[in-house]
């Protein structure tokens, strides 16, 4: 013990003196008074302290949180103006004739907040306000809730009086009433009051502290050590004969910001390096597409399922491209119509060409390879893009609300089926480092033959299990020819995102495009 | 993607034979089909069938038929479809249909045993055909009704919306059709396909009794199949005649798989059809097609034999035959898939198996190489980088809150140059971005609890409106780089700025200007030879109250389409 202790003596850096002497003095104290007593600001203190800590001197012998209220400028603004539910209610009791559309169209409130005064004062189990004859609002003669009407006003007032944050527990009952109950769940959200909470900590002397500040009195600290070796120090030779402060190299160090790629953009990287290395050109498209380039151009006829508003962004502004590529649209529409001279029997309607012009969000990199089809590609040629694609899917654990696609083509003379299955082999044991590899007929509205890959990988479902990696085809003649491509085409696309999750032990795929900086800071990128 | 439940047992009936279900597994890359779930002690298996464009396959039936067909190297023959039977049963179509739901088709099954799961199974495949291949009944609906109830011929008419009541299925009382729309559940589900008409489709028999109000409902008296039942009129109403006719035929297969006898109905129209005044259905609707020999060659890689040809394609269900060089084909009645000598390469392929092709590599020579833009993208990144700024990867959708209100940008400028969407799911997904400062805002206001300082950066896509370009948007490359800490200031980021612009070798210059996202006095436009690409600066405090964010933060955003040479 004692040997520990003088150990720990040594090595006291000044701030931790510092904090020693004056609980030496009082051995339990209240962060902020201990602030005081030393006469340390914050960061300083913290930093002795969580090193003290560390060393097993002192300890936290209590907390205790403080939370804070204040009003933000949205709460200005309801506080002057009052709140949207009131002043609609206000504008129908004296006697104006109001749609819900009239209410969308005011100047002076938000589109979002209408709608959440209309939701608030048409809730199911407490309708304020309904819509009658003519899509007119009418009263249902329940009253406002008491917290919209007298609560919160209150309590705005008080905020906004008040010269800074108010501490929660100086509010009247009725305040933090409506704080607990309602702020959390409504009004926060509409952010009309801002909330923070702080913490206080007491600290104290453990029994080892108790033991050094005992001896910290008794050793005579009679010549300073030196805690940083200066260049002062070093010019005149005034090093020689001093003594240096040990560190206690045990401690954990502090973090250190740097700079970094992100693990999904390295992984992405490095599938870029990879494929540009098997001689593949990188080629790029648009967000935002016509459905020409996203499905026309790829032969899914315009009555395909996978074309409807429930698959699809439509975009809203603006709706449509003001014109598209010829000779390949009339191409297209001839040969969805009858087939032109593709050979084909064509999907027998009428190819609309306002529908055609019609902008969507990019739904699959296909269309990447449909423009570098049109733009006269070389022959042989091998191309591939990471696409940034839009699904109209509700965002869950497997779905992004976008997402990356990795697809590509290759084309030439001597490219088959066969060559398709080179192709795919080759993916499947540079990209996935597969064992083994499964071909499995497939449906794609733009490939014959379609192709499913599947590979025996080390990390898919527990060890050895069967994982698909992708989709690919040789494009049909009703895709190449009315885009001028007369040679075969490989069509390929690799579902990456789940071979980037294993890699980055990711269950989420929304922590793949996650905002949470800890997250990306500390998440290890594995090979 | 359909996918369908029925029993191990039923699907061994069908079969004729007992199988496992590893052998099973092994088979279904004939149907392109996948096992999706399996209870070994119910026997429930659940499939997944992934040809969108054969609807025969959606069901226990279809996918045993062609299991079968490849086991007996033949189709499985189905004597009712080559024309020759006589029909037993009219139905009569009305002039007023044309505008408003113009075809029916209709076969008479007999002698079936329809036990529990029978009933199970015709339910769900006329569920994965109207609601699928029909566009939720849109294009086609089917009906089912108890033979023995129903005296022919049938008329097919339409009716005013209160002019006629029945009880239909589920319901206790007659309803009119305008009631069954407004609260019949179906009524309520389909209401929309009848929107515009001004009078509704009836089937009614000699009797003048309700057979169903098509595509809504049937009647509970005429059309309520029961476990026990033995015979069937099977009846499908559309839009479309050729799918019509095609759900027709697949359905009398089915059955007939079932043990059913099946005999031709025949609809006379008012006017004229694709297929006539008349038709008799089933009724075979593609004709033959012809595919060169050469065209397996050079699609699939390797010499393929007439005889092979012909013999793999045969065990597929098709009719081939060997004319000089070429092979005349066609698929039966229940499929209506081919579009090109292409789909018989592939269903040749299936055939044989894909495993029976050895893969080959693509021999010829190609070099690789990224674009001009992604080449500089990625050496801007690294210099970003060294400076010791995180790279974050943000999603493009975004909403006009983050990109407009909370930069303190007015509204009222209708979200400028934001490209939005139309079918918003959800509002926080209703736009794209066009910048990349909010995505870095995003990050920054969840990840106060990061150490600090913050140093971030994103270079990505953003979308902008261009009234100019034929094509209405424009995709730009941005780069976004921020940084946050107690001290954070714009001399700090112009540092960084000046640094990487150096490194790139492009002169440019500030010059001062008013923006709301930012503090006055404290931003900079950055000009690149006259050009305006990009902009630095502190962001305002109103900017970070609207983030919730407590610390001060600096910008600069970079196109670097502007900047790329």
């Amino acid at each position: 013990m004692s040997q520990e202790i003088t150990q720990l003596l040594s090595g006291l850096h000044p701030l931790e003196r510092k904090v020693l002497s004056t609980l030496k003095v009082r051995p339990i104290l209240w962060d902020h008074e201990l602030m005081q007593e030393t006469g340390l600001d914050e960061s300083r203190l913290s930093m002795a302290l969580g090193w003290l800590m560390t060393k097993g001197v002192v300890k936290v012998a209590d907390e205790k949180a403080t939370t804070f209220v204040s009003i933000t400028e949205l709460g200005k603004k309801y506080r002057e103006h009052g709140m949207p539910e009131k002043r609609i209610l206000n504008d129908i009791q004296l006697g104006k004739k109001l749609t819900i559309k009239d209410l969308r169209e005011r100047s002076d409130m938000d589109p979002s907040e209408v709608s959440t005064a209309i939701g608030n004062l048409r809730s199911k189990d407490h309708e304020i306000v309904r819509v009658g004859q003519g899509g007119l609002l009418e009263l249902t003669g329940i009253p406002l809730p008491d917290s919209i009407e007298h609560a919160l006003p209150l309590l705005l007032a008080m905020l906004a009086s008040s010269s800074g944050p108010m501490n929660q527990l100086e509010l009247l009952d009725e305040s933090k009433h409506l704080l607990n109950d309602i702020l959390e769940k409504k009004w926060k959200t509409r952010g009309v009051v801002r909330q923070h909470e702080k913490k206080s900590k007491r600290l104290a002397l453990t029994d080892l502290g108790y033991e050094l500040v005992k001896r910290l009195t008794s050793e005579v600290v009679s010549e300073e050590a030196v805690s940083q070796l200066t260049p002062e120090l070093l010019k005149d030779g005034a090093w020689l004969g001093k003594s240096f402060r040990k560190y206690n190299i045990g401690l954990k160090p502090s973090r250190m910001a740097t700079g970094r790629k992100h693990p999904y953009r390295e992984f992405l990287d490095s599938v870029k390096t990879k494929l540009v290395s098997m001689g593949f050109e990188e080629m790029r498209g648009p967000l935002v597409e016509s459905e020409f380039w996203n499905s026309d151009a790829l032969f899914m006829p315009q009555f395909h399922p996978a074309r409807d508003i429930h698959d699809v962004y439509f975009v809203d502004h603006p709706k449509s491209v003001r014109s598209l590529p010829e000779p390949h649209t009339s191409q297209v529409a001839k040969t969805h119509e009858t087939g032109w001279k593709t050979g084909s029997r064509g999907w027998r309607y009428a190819f609309d060409i306002e529908r055609a012009k019609r902008l969507v969000l990019r739904s699959q990199g296909t269309s990447v390879s449909a423009r570098t089809l049109a733009a006269s590609p070389r022959i042989p040629g091998k191309y591939f893009s990471i696409a940034r694609c839009f699904r109209y899917d509700l965002v869950d654990a497997t779905h992004a609300p976008d997402f990356f696609q990795v697809e590509g083509i290759a084309l030439g003379e001597t490219i088959t089926f066969r060559t398709l299955l080179g192709l795919l082999k080759l993916f499947a044991t540079e990209m996935a480092h597969a064992t083994e590899v499964k071909y499995l007929p497939a449906y794609f509205p733009y490939t014959e033959p379609s192709v499913e890959m599947h590979v025996r990988h080390p990390s898919a479902s527990g060890g050895l299990g069967w994982m698909e990696l992708g989709g690919a085809g040789l494009f049909r003649p009703e895709v190449t020819h009315p885009l001028g491509v007369k040679v075969p085409v490989i069509a390929w696309g690799l579902g990456l995102d789940r071979m980037a999750m294993v890699a980055l032990g990711i269950q989420d795929i929304r922590d793949l495009f996650s905002s949470d900086l800890d997250l990306i800071r500390t998440k290890r990128s594995r090979g | 993607m359909p996918t369908i439940q029925i029993k191990m047992k039923d699907l061994e009936n069908l079969l004729g034979r007992s199988v496992t279900i590893s052998e099973l597994a092994d088979r279904l890359p004939l149907v392109k089909g996948e096992i999706k779930g399996y209870d070994k002690t119910s026997g429930e298996l659940k499939l997944e069938l992934n040809d969108t464009n054969r609807p025969d396959l959606w069901c226990v039936e279809g996918v045993a038929r062609q299991i079968k067909t490849h086991r007996l190297k033949t189709a499985v023959p189905y004597p009712f479809y080559n024309g020759k039977r006589k029909a037993a049963a009219v139905i009569e179509a009305a002039p007023s249909l044309k505008m408003i739901r113009p075809y029916i088709g209709a076969c008479i099954a007999r002698g079936l045993t329809i036990d529990n799961e029978t009933l199970v199974q015709l339910i769900q495949t006329q569920e994965k055909l109207s609601e699928s291949f029909g566009r939720k009944r849109l294009l086609v609906s089917i009906g089912l009704y108890r033979l023995a109830k129903i005296v022919f011929p049938v008329t097919y008419k339409t009716v005013r919306p209160d002019e006629v009541r029945f009880v239909p299925l589920g319901f206790e009382s007659p309803m009119t059709l305008r009631t069954i729309l407004e609260k019949h559940p179906k009524g309520m589900a389909y209401a929309g396909i009848l929107s515009k008409a001004a009078e509704y489709p009836l089937l009614v028999d000699r009797e003048n009794k309700i057979l169903s109000f098509p595509p809504i409902i049937n009647s509970r008296e005429v059309g309520e199949v029961q476990v026990g039942d033995r015979d069937l009129f099977v009846e499908v109403t559309g839009t479309d005649l050729r799918m019509v006719i095609l759900t027709v035929n697949i359905l009398a297969a089915n059955l007939a798989d079932r043990g059913a006898e099946i005999t031709p109905v025949e609809v006379r129209y008012p006017y004229l059809t694709d297929f006539g005044r008349k038709v008799v259905m089933p009724l075979v609707l593609s004709k033959p097609m012809t595919v060169p020999l050469h065209d397996f060659r050079s699609a699939l890689g390797e010499p393929v034999k007439m005889t092979g040809a012909v013999s793999v394609l045969k065990a597929y269900g098709y009719d081939a035959k060997a004319r000089g060089r070429n092979l005349t084909v066609s698929v039966p009645a229940y499929r209506d898939d081919l579009l090109h000598p292409v789909d018989v390469v592939e269903d040749f392929a299936i055939s044989r198996g894909y495993e029976s092709f050895v893969p080959e590599m693509p021999s010829e020579f190609t070099v690789g190489g990224l674009s001009s833009i992604e080449q500089f993208s990625d050496r801007v990144r690294e210099s970003v980088i060294g400076m010791g700024f995180q790279e974050v990867i943000s999603n493009i959708l975004t909403n006009p809150d983050e990109s407009v209100a909370r930069m303190n940008l007015p509204a009222s400028s209708g979200y400028g140059d934001l490209v939005t969407v139309e079918n918003v799911m959800s509002q926080t997904y209703s736009a794209l971005r066009n910048g990349i400062i909010p995505s870095l805002l995003r990050v920054e206001a969840v990840s106060s609890k990061s150490f600090y300082p913050h140093r971030i950066f994103e270079a990505g896509e953003t979308a902008i409106t261009d009234a100019k370009s034929p094509e209405g948007t424009r995709t730009v490359l941005k780069l976004a780089a921020l940084i946050a800490h107690p001290a954070a200031n714009f001399s700090e980021l112009h540092s960084g700025l000046d640094l990487l612009m150096y490194y790139l070798g492009r002169a440019y210059q500030l010059e001062p200007v008013v923006h709301p996202s930012f503090l006055d006095g404290r931003v900079g436009k950055i000009v690149v030879e006259g050009r305006n690409v990009g902009l630095t600066g502190e962001l305002h405090p109103q900017v970070l109250e609207n983030w919730q964010i407590a610390m001060p933060c600096a910008v600069f955003e970079l196109s670097l389409d502007d900047l790329v040479l």
